[in-house]
């Protein structure tokens, strides 16, 4: 009989640890491990002193502060030498997540799988690179050509009663944006036979080249419909030579680009016709985030990268212009 | 005695030879472009072609002066840009153009007595000396004065960046017209003033000028601060045309890699005592019509600047084989 309570009693005592337990764990709010302070982050753009990077930079280093990880720059002045021993000696300090900005699909691509492979994670900034990593945030550049191309088959195609000329400007042919973009715009083009591209050439991202390939362009086919331009920045003077040649009311100037009030200032100004913006303030905000998650253990189930698409934000000159989708630095 | 004279003329006569290589060159070019590049023999590309050499005119007319004494300016395109930064950023800022001009050549000034001083008075070789001056030039601008960022974006609305941009008479553009007006002071500089002779004195053989008691020091003051005040105008009439002040065209390093070729294509070797303003024209010709035809035909960037780099190094070999280094022109340490 004494073994029955003793049996019972165990039972019981069982049974009250379970449901003691129990509602301990149903009254304990769930909650990831969210102290992330302390962690390090290390930011590689191809360089400071642009809005673009200076509005990542603002945003991200925001998130760093609310919650106490720690937010370096290493800023490579536009100098790809530079940019590879930068991200070497970053990869070296073993920071818990890599930001990384790339100027062409292959120049950090060995690296990158290197930080990966050291249990870095790295986010991929707006630029990709021929490399997957843990993650990616920015503009859909396939999206964006695309879109662009479109616009201009309708405003230059067949029907429009335009010559079909259209004059492309990339950075570099070897950037992420340009390839990709070239790769969409193409596309869309071969499909219209009577949009012809007669100028692709690379103005390394200065202001000074496009403008001297504009006017040297301009020269050559005064009937240009359009032109599209792979930064806005760049694309500044491409639209300059435009306005010179008194030829602002006849060609297109499309760009893309972060959409700061610059951009916004430039439709104004008539300098260039249409901006399709991914929002580098945004873009710092979800990267912020990316940033937050990443270090609080967020990974894709079967291990392929996280992409955070940046919304795509048309500044249109004319009765559609809007200048609230234009941030300010 | 007959023999040394004969010696002299024939010397002289291989000397313009280069110019006359790169000059048949350039009309070979411009005619094979006229005949494959449709739109290349028009006169309106002729005006693309010399408002976009305008900048680089200038800046070679600085260059020159400077290379016939046997020196080199590595600094003028920071100094360009320095200049340029300083105008647009007091203008932008509310001055009146005028102050703000007046401001940006007092700037140039004193960059040029440094570069003279380090050269003139501390006795750093040229190259040595404008490199670093480069460096300290470009990094205090964009640090200091534009607070670390690279791009200064200039409004066209602005009289004075209208008026860099815009034209003197219908088809000229005003940067055509500072362009002839610079080659019309070099040519001043070099022919009709004493300055002149020192110059030439002092490429020439600077110990002999030095002993003989010319002015080598005060030229070399006048001619570095001549490199300046080319690069400021150089620097105004790109800025305003692109309706941009960038400090990458600095970094990136290819503007003065074009400024050195057009001196040295021209004939204008960089031992220095010899050239003149038609040397700059003959290799300013070629560069601007190779640029030119390049980019209607379609070429990347990389493909263009492995051209020109084979065209510069094509032009060495020829100077040395034409002018040959011999006891008179060759000592220790130059360059």
């Amino acid at each position: 009989m004494t073994d029955r309570i003793q049996t019972k009693l165990r039972t019981a005592m069982a049974a009250v640890l379970i449901g003691a337990c129990a509602a301990l764990s149903m009254n304990a709010p769930a909650h990831a491990d969210s102290n992330i302070a302390g962690k390090k982050v290390i930011f590689v753009p191809i360089a400071m002193g642009i809005s673009l990077t200076e509005g990542w930079a603002r945003r991200m280093k925001q998130h760093a502060d609310m919650y106490g990880y720690t937010f370096e720059v290493r800023d490579a002045a536009f100098n790809s030498g530079a940019m590879t021993e930068l991200l070497a000696k970053a990869i070296s300090e073993k920071p818990d997540v890599l930001v990384v900005h790339n100027p062409t699909v292959q120049l950090l691509a060995r690296q990158i799988k290197q930080a990966e492979s050291e249990g870095i994670k790295v986010l991929q900034i707006n630029l990709q690179s021929n490399q997957p990593s843990t993650a990616f945030v920015g503009a859909n550049w396939d999206r964006i050509g695309r879109e662009i191309a479109e616009d201009i088959v309708k405003e230059c195609g067949a029907g429009s009663g335009k010559s079909g000329k259209v004059a492309i400007i990339p950075g570099q042919l070897t950037a992420a944006d340009s390839v990709i973009m070239n790769d969409a715009a193409f596309k869309v083009f071969k499909a219209h036979p009577e949009i012809q591209v007669v100028s692709n050439q690379a103005s390394d991202w200065e202001p000074e080249k496009a403008r001297q390939i504009t006017a040297t362009v301009l020269q050559q086919n005064p009937d240009l419909c359009a032109i599209f331009g792979h930064w806005d920045v760049h694309t500044m003077g491409a639209g300059n030579a435009v306005k010179d040649a008194g030829k602002a009311e006849s060609v297109l100037v499309y760009s893309t680009g972060g959409g700061d009030s610059v951009a916004c200032k430039a439709v104004e100004d008539g300098i260039q016709d249409r901006i399709w913006s991914y929002d580098a303030d945004g873009q710092g905000r979800d990267a912020g985030t990316m940033i937050d998650l990443l270090l609080q253990g967020a990974k894709a189930a079967d291990g392929s990268m996280m992409i955070a698409e940046s919304p795509l934000k048309i500044i249109k000159a004319g009765p559609d212009y809007d200048a609230s989708l234009c941030w300010k630095m | 005695m007959v023999d040394a004279t004969i010696q002299l003329v024939g010397r002289n006569r291989r000397q313009g030879v280069l110019e006359r290589v790169v000059a048949t060159v350039t009309v070979v070019l411009i005619v094979v472009f006229s005949i494959s590049i449709d739109g290349f023999a028009t006169l309106g590309n002729l005006r693309v072609i010399l408002s976009n050499a305008a900048a680089i005119a200038v800046l070679s007319c600085g260059m020159a002066v400077v290379v016939i004494t046997r020196g080199l300016d590595l600094s003028l395109i920071a100094q360009m840009i320095a200049g340029a930064l300083v105008f647009s950023l007091l203008v932008a800022g509310g001055s009146p153009a005028t102050v703000a001009i007046l401001i940006a050549i007092a700037t140039m000034l004193l960059i040029g007595l440094l570069n003279a001083w380090l050269i003139a008075y501390v006795e750093i070789p040229a190259m040595l000396a404008t490199l670093a001056s480069a460096m300290l030039i470009a990094g205090l601008f964009r640090f200091a004065v534009l607070q670390g960022g690279f791009l200064l974006l200039l409004p066209k609305t602005d009289p004075t960046v209208a008026f860099f941009a815009g034209d003197v008479v219908r088809g000229v553009p005003v940067s055509v017209a500072l362009m002839a007006a610079t080659l019309v002071a070099t040519w001043l500089l070099l022919n009709v003033t004493a300055r002149g002779r020192v110059i030439y004195a002092m490429g020439d053989n600077f110990q002999s000028a030095r002993l003989t008691g010319l002015p080598v020091r005060t030229t070399t003051i006048i001619v570095y601060v001549f490199a300046a005040l080319t690069a400021l105008l150089a620097g105004l009439i790109t800025s305003s045309a692109s309706g941009a002040v960038d400090f990458r065209t600095v970094t990136n390093g290819t503007l003065l890699f074009d400024v050195i070729l057009v001196v040295v294509l021209g004939g204008i070797p960089l031992r220095g005592g010899r050239g003149g303003v038609r040397n700059i024209i003959v290799g300013l010709a070629l560069i601007a019509v190779l640029r030119n035809g390049m980019t209607l035909l379609n070429f990347t960037t990389q493909t263009q600047d492995m051209l020109r780099g084979l065209v510069l190094i094509l032009a060495i070999v020829t100077d040395n084989y034409l002018n040959p280094r011999d006891t008179e022109t060759d000592t220790v340490g130059d360059l």
